[in-house]
C-alpha cells in the first residue's frame, strides 16, 4: 500500500503547485498552465486509485479519459481566449482585463 | 282599530302632501280632516254601548305606542274631527290671500296631532303629540310672522306652554317609575303621595295649555295668529288639551288635588272673567273668556265630574269656535279686532252677528242653547261637591262674568254707525268679503251646532255610561244669573261696572311681574346657568382636545425617531453591505479565483470535519 500513498502524495503536491500557480501568476498563460499542473495532480490521483483499489473496473480508465479531454478543449478555448485578447489589447496580463467588474 | 287610526293619519297624510305637492292645499286639508272626521264616526259607532278597543304599535323598548278608544277618548275624537273640518271649511275663504301651503299644512298636522293625544293609549305618545301641538302653535301663532309683535307673541306661547310642561314630563316620569309601564289606563291606580305629586304636576301642565291663572297671559297674546287658528285653538286642541289631560286622568287624582284643581279653576274663570269683561278688542276678549271657560271645565274636574267637564268641552268647542269664526268675519270686513273699529259691525251684516249672537248666548247659559245644559250640569256637580262653600261662589261670579261680557260684546258689535274697513270710506255700505261664501258656511255649521248640541246631551250620557249631574233649582239660578248679566253687559260700561278693578283687569291682572317676572326671568336666569355650565363643559372637551392632540404629537416623534429610524438605519445597513459586497466583484481573474479556492477550501474543511466528527 506505500505505492498509493506514495501515488497520492505526488499527486496533492501537483495540485498544489498548479493551484499556486494559478493564483500567483498574473499572465494568462501561466495561469492556464497552473490549471493544466491541478488537472494533472487529480489525474495522477484518479490513477492511483483505480490501479491500487479497483484494477479490474474500468469507469476510472474512462473517466480519465474524459477529463483528458477536457483539458485538451480547456487549452483551445484558454489559448483561443489568450490569442483574441493579445490581438485586441496587446497584452494578455489579467491585472489589465478589468472588463467584468460589478 | 284601523279607522281609528283613519283620523290621525288622515290629517297627517294631508299636511304631508299639501308640503309635496304644494299646491291644492285646501282641497287637501278638506280630504285629510273629512277622512278624520268619518273614521271618528265610524270609531264612535263601534265602540258605542262600552266597547274598547286598542292597539299596541312598537315603540320604545317595554313602552310600547298604544292607542286606546273608549267611548270617552271616541267622542273626543269627533268633535275634534268636527271642529276641524268646518274651521277648514272656514279658513278655506279667510286665507284666499294668504300663504296657503303653509297654512294648511299646519292646520293639517295640528289637527293630526290632537287626534293623537285624544286617543293616545299611552304616556309616550301622549307626550309626543303634546310637543308636537306645542310646536305646531308657535308656528301657526307666528303665522304673520313679518308684522311687528307677533313673533313675540308666539315666543310666549311658546314659552309659557314650554315652561308648564315640564310638569307633565315630570308627571309622567313619576307615573312610570311608580307602576312600571307607559300604559295610561294601568297607571291611574297609583295612590298615595305619588298620585298627590303626579296629579299636582298634571295640572301644571294642564293649566299651561289651557292657560289657566296665572298662566293665562300668553293666551291673548296668541290672538296675533289668523283668526282660523285661533278658533282651532281654543275649541278643540291646543286649549282643550290640558282640560282632556285632566279629564282622561281624572281617575288618578285624590282629593287633595280635586280641591286644587276646582280652586284654581274657579278663580281663573272668576279672573279671566273680569280680564274679558274690561277687555277691547274682540278677539282677545274671546281668548280671555276661553280661559275662564276652561276654567268652568276644571272646577268640574274638581267637583268630581269628570263628565259635566266633557259636555262643557264639547259645548265649549262649538261654541267658541263659531264665536271666533264669526269675529273673523268682521275682523276682515272691517281690517282690526278692536270694539274701537268694530262698532255696528254686527248691524252690517246681520247673518254673521245672528251666527255670533247665536254662540254667545249659548255661551251666556240662555236655554235651550247648548251651553245652558252644559253649564247647568258644572253648577250641579259644584252643588253636589264636598267643597260647595268654595265652588260654588266661584262658579256663580263666573257664570254671571260670562253673561256680562257676552253682552258687552254684542251691544258693542250692534251699536254704533257703521264704521271704515280697509277700501272704503265711513258712510258707505258693507262692502263684499273675500271668501264669505266658505267663511259663511264654516260659521253657519258650527253655530247650528252650539245652538241644538243641547238636544245631544242625553243620548251623549248614554254613550259614556255615566249620568249628567242635573238640578232644576240649580238652573233656574243659572238661567237668572245669565238673563241679569246679559242687559248689564248690553248697557253698562265696562269702565262702571268693574270701578277700582276695571284698570287692573284691562292690564290682564298682571301679578307677579307677569310674564317677565313668571317665565321669562326665571328661564332666563336658568339659560344663563345652563350657559357657564356648557362653557366649562366646552373648556374640558377642549382641554381633552388639546391633550389628545399633544398625545399625537409625541406619538408622532416616537414614529419618526424610533420606527422611521430603525427603518432607515435598515436601509442604510443593507446599502452598505450591497457596497461592499460590490467592492468583491473587481473583475480581476485572479481576485475570483483566490475566492474559489477559499471557497473550495472551506467546503473542504467542511466536508473534513463532517468525516472527522462521524455524520
Amino acid at each position: 500500500m506505500m505505492a498509493l500513498y506514495v501515488a497520492l502524495a505526488v499527486g496533492a503536491v501537483m495540485f498544489g503547485i498548479g493551484l499556486y500557480g494559478t493564483l500567483s501568476q498574473t499572465n494568462l498563460v501561466m495561469i492556464m498552465m497552473g490549471v493544466e499542473v491541478m488537472l494533472g495532480g487529480a489525474l495522477v490521483n484518479l490513477v492511483a486509485f483505480w490501479r491500487f483499489l479497483h484494477p479490474t473496473a474500468y469507469p476510472g480508465q474512462t473517466f480519465f479519459l474524459i477529463i483528458m479531454t477536457v483539458m485538451a478543449l480547456d487549452m483551445a478555448v484558454g489559448f483561443g481566449v489568450g490569442t483574441a485578447r493579445f490581438r485586441s489589447r496587446g497584452s494578455v496580463e489579467s491585472e489589465e482585463a478589468r472588463e467584468l467588474k460589478g | 282599530m284601523t279607522l281609528a287610526a283613519l283620523t290621525i293619519l288622515g290629517p297627517l297624510a294631508a299636511a304631508a302632501l299639501i308640503l309635496l305637492v304644494r299646491r291644492g292645499a285646501p282641497a287637501l286639508a278638506l280630504l285629510g280632516t273629512g277622512t278624520a272626521l268619518f273614521g271618528a264616526l265610524f270609531t264612535l259607532v263601534r265602540v258605542a254601548g262600552g266597547g274598547r278597543y286598542s292597539a299596541t304599535l312598537p315603540g320604545l323598548p317595554d313602552l310600547p305606542l298604544g292607542l286606546v278608544v273608549e267611548p270617552l277618548t271616541a267622542v273626543l275624537a269627533v268633535f275634534v274631527s268636527v271642529v276641524s273640518f268646518f274651521v277648514m271649511v272656514y279658513a278655506v275663504g279667510y286665507t284666499a290671500e294668504e300663504d296657503r301651503v303653509r297654512f294648511f299644512a299646519g292646520m293639517a298636522f295640528f289637527a293630526a296631532a290632537m287626534q293623537a293625544l285624544v286617543i293616545a293609549g299611552d304616556w309616550v305618545l301622549l307626550l309626543a303629540a303634546w310637543e308636537v301641538m306645542g310646536f305646531l302653535s308657535f308656528l301657526l301663532i307666528g303665522f304673520y310672522y313679518e308684522r311687528p309683535g307677533v313673533g313675540a307673541a308666539a315666543t310666549r306661547a311658546f314659552l309659557y306652554t314650554r315652561t308648564a310642561d315640564l310638569g307633565l314630563y315630570v308627571a309622567v316620569f313619576v307615573l312610570i317609575s311608580r307602576s312600571g309601564t307607559s300604559d295610561i289606563s294601568r297607571t291611574l291606580d297609583v295612590g298615595g303621595p305619588a298620585a298627590v305629586a303626579a296629579g299636582l304636576l298634571l295640572l301644571l301642565a294642564a293649566a299651561g295649555k289651557s292657560a289657566q291663572t296665572p298662566l293665562q297671559g300668553w293666551l291673548q297674546g296668541a290672538m296675533a295668529g289668523p283668526t282660523p287658528v285661533s278658533a282651532l285653538l281654543h275649541s278643540a286642541t291646543l286649549v282643550a288639551a290640558g282640560a282632556i289631560l285632566l279629564i282622561r286622568t281624572s281617575p288618578l287624582l285624590p282629593s287633595t288635588v280635586l280641591l286644587v284643581v276646582g280652586t284654581l279653576g274657579g278663580v281663573t274663570a272668576l279672573v279671566s272673567g273680569l280680564i274679558a269683561v274690561a277687555e277691547g278688542d274682540l278677539k282677545r276678549l274671546l281668548a280671555a273668556s276661553t280661559s275662564s271657560q276652561y276654567g268652568f271645565m276644571l272646577l268640574a274636574v274638581g267637583a268630581g265630574s269628570p263628565i259635566a267637564a266633557t259636555v262643557h268641552l264639547i259645548a265649549h268647542a262649538a261654541m267658541k269656535s263659531s264665536l271666533f269664526l264669526g269675529a273673523g268675519v268682521f275682523q276682515r270686513a272691517r281690517g282690526s279686532t278692536a270694539f274701537a273699529d268694530l262698532r255696528g259691525a254686527g248691524r252690517e251684516r246681520r247673518w254673521t252677528f245672528a251666527g255670533f249672537a247665536l254662540a254667545g248666548l249659548a255661551l251666556a247659559g240662555v236655554p235651550p242653547l247648548a251651553g245652558f245644559f252644559s253649564k247647568d250640569a258644572i253648577l250641579a256637580a259644584v252643588f253636589a261637591s264636598p267643597y260647595v262653600w268654595l265652588l260654588a261662589p266661584l262658579a256663580l261670579a263666573g257664570t254671571f262674568l260670562t253673561a256680562v261680557y257676552v253682552g258687552r260684546a254684542l251691544g258693542l258689535l250692534w251699536r254704533g254707525g257703521p264704521g271704515k274697513g280697509p277700501g272704503k270710506e265711513a258712510g258707505e255700505g258693507p262692502g263684499p268679503v273675500a271668501g264669505a261664501g266658505w267663511m259663511g258656511a264654516g260659521l253657519a255649521a258650527l253655530a247650528a251646532l252650539a245652538a241644538t248640541l243641547g238636544l245631544a246631551v242625553g243620548p251623549l250620557a248614554g254613550l259614556l255610561g255615566e249620568e249628567i249631574p242635573e238640578d232644576l233649582l240649580i238652573a233656574g239660578l243659572g238661567i237668572v244669573l245669565a238673563l241679569g248679566g246679559l242687559p248689564l253687559g248690553w248697557f253698562v260700561p265696562a269702565g262702571r261696572l268693574l270701578g277700582p278693578l276695571h284698570g287692573p283687569a284691562e292690564r290682564g291682572f298682571r301679578f307677579g311681574g307677569g310674564f317677565d317676572g313668571l317665565v321669562a326671568r326665571p328661564v332666563m336666569a336658568a339659560a344663563y346657568a345652563l350657559d357657564t355650565l356648557d362653557r366649562s363643559i366646552h373648556a374640558v372637551v377642549l382641554g381633552v382636545g388639546r391633550a389628545s392632540l399633544a398625545v399625537a404629537d409625541a406619538s408622532r416623534v416616537a414614529d419618526e425617531r424610533g420606527i422611521d429610524g430603525l427603518i432607515r438605519a435598515l436601509v442604510r445597513g443593507t446599502r452598505d453591505l450591497g457596497g461592499r459586497a460590490r467592492t468583491l466583484q473587481s473583475g480581476l481573474v485572479h481576485k475570483e479565483l483566490l475566492l474559489a479556492a477559499v471557497g473550495g477550501a472551506v467546503m473542504l474543511a467542511f466536508l473534513a470535519v463532517g468525516v472527522v466528527v462521524g455524520l
